[in-house]
């Protein structure tokens, strides 16, 4: 390339950004205003014109409000993103909340509140406390939401400067939207806070309910909010608020009346006279209907409420259910909340009207609409058992229509109308079984062959029928084929005869032998044992007497309603969930880590992670490891778990069964067989003796575990071991037992370790020697390598603060650093819990750039403890792990134990 | 008259407002200053956290003055101003002799800027009012003010508080302004 081609890259045209960057600096206002303008446009539309950032903010100090408010909308935008910037538009908030025009002071502080960047909040806070007390309400309302803001960015400095304290004084400052916004922001702090923040005194009480009528209907809404979580001293005190809040009732806006009734309902509890309540009730309905003439969404949004409400009081609207029959034209979702409100509001008086209604809704054209009208129709049979025989000639003349997903739907509720109100309608069963052939989906037939086989013996052919299924049970959907096996048994049960006993072979086999479901496995041989063992205890178990049901489906938990109740109007009251199942919040107010403290001491807060903390007792090395090891040493019985089912009763089906161990593999231990051990002695140098071994812990003790194979013609017996002077002084705290080898076998052992019996001198090594003998051939020695982790104790964790005290006791010189190039960290989480299953306990991790920093802490015997720093990216090989000890000697077979424990 | 008069001089400026940085360390009194130049009164300051700029009319001449608060934390960002400035007024606080070492090493940090290379300088050895102060030879002698090649410049004794010293400082500027020294 030659020395002219440098032109390439610098070009001569000019881009957008410094184009605007030119005019925003111009000298004429016009321009300047229009270059604010196009950098908003280029922000809206998604371009990232942050880099104007100090072009922008010097376009912050103008008379210009239209200017202004650009800028500060800018500001809020990309302050996140240019924090250290950030801090050159503080004087103009500081300036700005002292201009003379309220809506600048108030525009300030309101944006103040907005950019959340912890450098500039300090700054923040002396305008904000000026604000708080300004003359003008404008301005001291919109402080007010702006102390919530801060409270979210900065608890503790909301609370040093006192800000909670003035703000509680605003609740009574003589302006009612100033009141309303300072209950809104101690609500919202509230919320926030673990620690009782806002709490309604009888004082603050009377102050809220005269702002309630005065203040704006959002407002209101904030007052109402609160004074629902107020407690009430006594009836009287409660019956006196309501009074006062009644009116609220007759509001046009919606949420303003859900509030209230939030509010009334909460405050009724408290009340006893019942001539009180009953006059409440009467009020609250009227509102309630009104609601449901409102738009199809806040329809929506009203019945969902008055779902709960009705579960609750079901008196308020127990005269409205005309007001829930479903009109032709309103939407779906409205049309099913309005079924299930009928369902609530059923009772003797109105089922005729509301049977007909249903009647109706099921020939209409929207599925899901008709299943779920068929249903109602069911559950208000079993709601209502004086109606129960009018319902179910209502559902026997939808069946008789022939629609097939009505059918299907009415079978399903049939089938329940049966557990309800047993041996009362089976008459009806003749005509369900005509339509046993359409039946195609999952529930409708699980529910007609529950019903064939619960009246098998009332059913002549219940057999065929059932048989006619049994054709398709490995391909039918584990409902059908869960249903399908306990009718064939109850069929069984009922007419032991040739026929039902060859149908329950065939369903037992394909049950268990040809399924993969473990429900329908562990049902089938539940059965198979009970029939098995005894009969007449199977017809107890399978034929007994059922509870009698009831319709409970779509009722709450009584906790949960009142849970619910309490946050009427809102979300949690539309999705019928408790608000921390679907919000979730940072609780600010709790205390931050010092990081500081810490030994490379970084930027971002280290965070515990909380799985780790209690599992602090010992876990055993690989589960397989040790019960093979246990299996082989101790030849133990097999666990009780696998009783061979002796079959000593003469039963019905003993012969056809020919039950024995094999097809009963429950809860068998797998057979024996150990992780691989590394070779020490080969067959070919141990004249066909191979020896495998390994240092391993177990149960806070350690072992050696070693495996010996003849491979030799020979008998081999009288095995014994002998460990040669090392490191640890490791010696066998025991004789080695081993059992007479024959040619071909192998025999494994654990063999207990004692450590500082004979300790060798001289720098440490992990070098092992070992020696073994037997009576045929001659002692053989090997070498294996101490792995140290087997030397972890189960009490190594350590504190935090213990962690950084003896970091920082250790002189820096016990400090060594390795990489490990073959160690990976492939998640965090995975390797903390592998690791603490060694004993190298998490202490504490943070993130630096893309690598993960994890701090850990193990012990060996002696009480020497080891600090581990690991760096690593996730998912790369390569780990660097630095180690500080009071034994630096021991660093190098750390590592190597690191290194085992990390691949 | 006035179009007249405006004509004569956009002539002389180009049609441009002098663009004019007050800088100096936090508490020299560069935001007192700015506000006695604009409104003829002394104002109670806090310290600058960022910057003010206003428009001050002198000698019919527009002077857009741009002062930057002057505490360590912010003086890295005195540098996003810096383009298109014809001149720099520089406040020293003469009392504060301690730090004048520290204004001596801002102040020709700031000579060594490429953007501000034609900028003028104006010194203001401020706070004359106080006993102790240092007078302008003091200060010229600390700032080493004879080391300044190619560049124009000035020091003045000023008293914010009095209102001294301040105008006789900008009718210099003008003047050199005017004469082209940018």
């Amino acid at each position: 390339m030659s020395g002219h081609d440098s032109k390439y890259f610098s070009t001569t045209k000019k881009g957008e950004i410094p184009e605007l960057k030119e005019e925003l600096n111009s000298q004429y206002k016009d321009k300047k205003k229009d270059a604010v303008k196009k950098v908003i446009a280029a922000m809206t539309v998604g371009k990232d014109v942050s880099s104007l950032f100090t072009d922008v903010v010097n376009c912050m100090q103008t008379e210009n409000l239209e200017l202004k408010k650009l800028v500060y909308l800018y500001l809020i935008n990309y302050a996140k993103s240019q924090p250290d910037l950030a801090i050159l538009a503080v004087n103009t908030f500081v300036k700005d909340s002292q201009d003379p025009n309220p809506l600048i002071r108030a525009l300030a502080v309101r944006t103040m509140g907005c950019i959340r960047v912890d450098k500039i909040t300090e700054y923040l806070c002396d305008p904000l406390q000026r604000c708080l007390k300004d003359d003008d309400p404008y301005v001291r309302k919109t402080a007010a939401i702006c102390v919530a803001k801060l409270y979210d960015i900065n608890a503790e400095l909301v609370e040093d400067r006192g800000f909670l304290e003035t703000l509680k004084d605003l609740i009574s400052d003589n302006n009612p939207m100033v009141v309303a916004n300072a209950v809104a922001a101690l609500a919202e702090i509230q919320d926030n806070s673990a620690r009782p923040i806002f709490e309604i005194t009888s004082h603050t009480l009377s102050k809220l309910l005269t702002a309630l009528n005065e203040c704006t209907e959002w407002g209101q809404v904030f007052i109402l909010d609160a004074l629902s979580r107020y407690k009430a001293a006594d009836a009287r005190e409660a019956e006196n608020i309501v009074e006062r809040v009644t009116p609220r009732l007759q509001h046009a806006n919606c949420a303003v009346v859900l509030s209230a009734v939030k509010m009334i309902l909460q405050q009724m509890e408290l009340i006893t006279s019942t001539d009180v309540v009953r006059n409440l009730c009467k009020k609250m309905a009227p509102p309630l209907v009104t609601l449901l003439s409102a738009e199809p969404e806040i329809q929506y949004v009203a019945l969902r409420n008055i779902n709960l409400i009705v579960q609750k009081r079901p008196t308020i609207l127990a005269h409205e259910i005309k007001v829930f029959f479903c009109k032709y034209n309103d939407p779906i979702y409205v049309k099913m909340e309005k079924l299930e409100i009928m369902i609530m509001l059923a009772s003797d008086r109105n089922i005729d009207q509301v049977l007909l209604e249903f009647k109706e809704y099921a020939t209409e054209v929207d599925v899901d609409f008709v299943r779920k009208a068929v249903r109602a129709i069911g559950r208000c049979a079993i709601k209502l058992e004086r109606a129960a025989e009018r319902c179910i000639s209502v559902l026997l003349e939808l069946i008789k229509i022939k629609v097939n997903y009505v059918v299907q739907e009415a079978i399903i509720v049939i089938k329940d109308i049966f557990r309800r109100y047993p041996n009362t309608y089976e008459s009806i069963i003749a005509t369900l079984c005509e339509s046993l052939d359409t039946l195609d989906e999952p529930e409708a037939k699980a529910s007609m062959i529950w019903i064939i086989g619960e009246y098998a013996e009332r059913i002549d052919n219940a057999d065929e029928l059932l048989e006619s299924f049994l054709e398709s049970f490995p391909e039918e959907p584990a409902l059908v084929q869960l249903q399908l096996l306990t009718a064939t048994v109850k069929l069984f049960l009922k007419k032991p005869t040739e026929g039902p006993q060859q149908m329950i072979q065939a369903v037992l086999n394909n049950a268990t032998v040809e399924t993969d479901n473990p429900d329908l496995r562990d049902r089938a041989y539940i059965y198979w044992r009970l029939l098995s063992t005894d009969p007449e205890a199977a017809k107890d178990v399978v034929l007994a007497e059922k509870p009698v049901i009831s319709d409970d489906s779509n009722l709450l938990d009584p906790s949960l309603l009142d849970e619910l109740l309490a946050n009427i109007a809102t979300l949690s009251s539309v999705y019928h969930k408790p608000p921390e199942a679907f919000v979730s919040r940072a609780r600010t107010a709790a205390p931050r880590p010092d990081d500081e403290e810490y030994p490379d001491g970084g930027e971002t807060a280290y965070s515990e992670s909380p799985s780790h903390a209690a599992d602090a007792a010992p876990a055993p090395v690989t589960a397989a490891g040790t019960s093979a090891v246990t299996h082989a040493a101790a030849k133990q019985p097999a666990p009780p778990a696998t009783v061979p089912a002796a079959a000593p009763v003469p039963d019905l089906l003993g012969d056809l069964m020919g039950l024995d161990n094999s097809i009963v593999p429950v809860d068998q231990p797998t057979t024996p067989s150990g992780p691989p051990l590394p070779v020490l002695l080969p067959s070919s140098t141990g004249q066909g003796l191979q020896i495998t071994a390994q240092l391993v812990r177990r149960d806070g003790q350690i072992f050696y575990n070693i495996q010996f194979e003849n491979n030799s013609q020979i008998v081999l017996d009288g095995f014994m071991i002998q460990f040669n002077k090392n490191t640890f002084g490791l010696a066998a705290a025991g004789p080695l037992q081993v059992p007479p080898l024959q040619p071909g076998a192998s025999a494994r052992t654990l063999l207990p370790m004692i450590l500082f019996q004979n300790v060798s001198t001289g720098p440490p090594s992990s070098l092992l020697q070992v020696a073994v003998k037997n009576n045929q051939q001659p002692v053989w020695y090997f070498n294996d390598k101490i792995s140290l982790h087997a030397f972890f104790v189960e009490d190594g964790r350590m504190e935090r603060a213990n962690f950084l005290e003896t970091w920082k006791n250790l002189p820096d010189a016990n400090e060594v650093t390795k990489d490990l190039p073959n160690a990976v960290i492939n998640s965090v989480d995975a390797t903390i819990e592998h690791l603490t299953a060694s004993n190298v306990f998490f202490v504490a991790k943070r993130r630096n750039a893309s690598k993960d920093l994890l701090y850990l802490s193990t012990k060996i015997p002696r009480g020497i403890p080891f600090l581990i720093e690991l760096t690593a990216t996730v998912g790369i090989p390569g780990v660097k792990c630095a180690v500080k000890t009071p034994s630096p000697e021991l660093a190098p077979l750390f590592f190597e134990a690191m290194e085992t424990l990390l691949k | 008259m006035g179009i007249l008069f405006t004509r004569m001089l956009s002539s002389l400026f180009g049609n441009r407002e002098a663009r004019i940085l007050v800088l100096g360390l936090d508490n020299a009194g560069k935001t007192t200053i700015l506000y006695r130049l604009q409104m003829g009164e002394v104002v109670s300051t806090i310290p600058t956290i960022g910057f003010n700029v206003e428009t001050v009319q002198y000698n019919n001449i527009k002077f857009q003055v741009w002062d930057l608060g002057g505490q360590t934390s912010i003086r890295p960002y005195w540098r996003c101003y810096f383009p298109n400035t014809q001149a720099i007024i520089y406040v020293v606080d003469s009392s504060d002799t301690e730090r004048l070492v520290t204004a001596k090493e801002e102040f020709h940090a700031i000579l060594e800027e490429d953007e501000l290379k034609g900028a003028v300088v104006l010194v203001y050895a401020n706070k004359q009012d106080l006993p102790g102060a240092l007078d302008d030879a003091a200060i010229t002698e600390s700032l080493e003010l004879h080391k300044i090649k190619n560049r124009q410049w000035a020091i003045f004794k000023t008293s914010a508080i009095k209102g001294e010293g301040l105008f006789e400082g900008l009718d210099w500027l003008s003047n050199t302004l005017k004469s082209g020294g940018s």
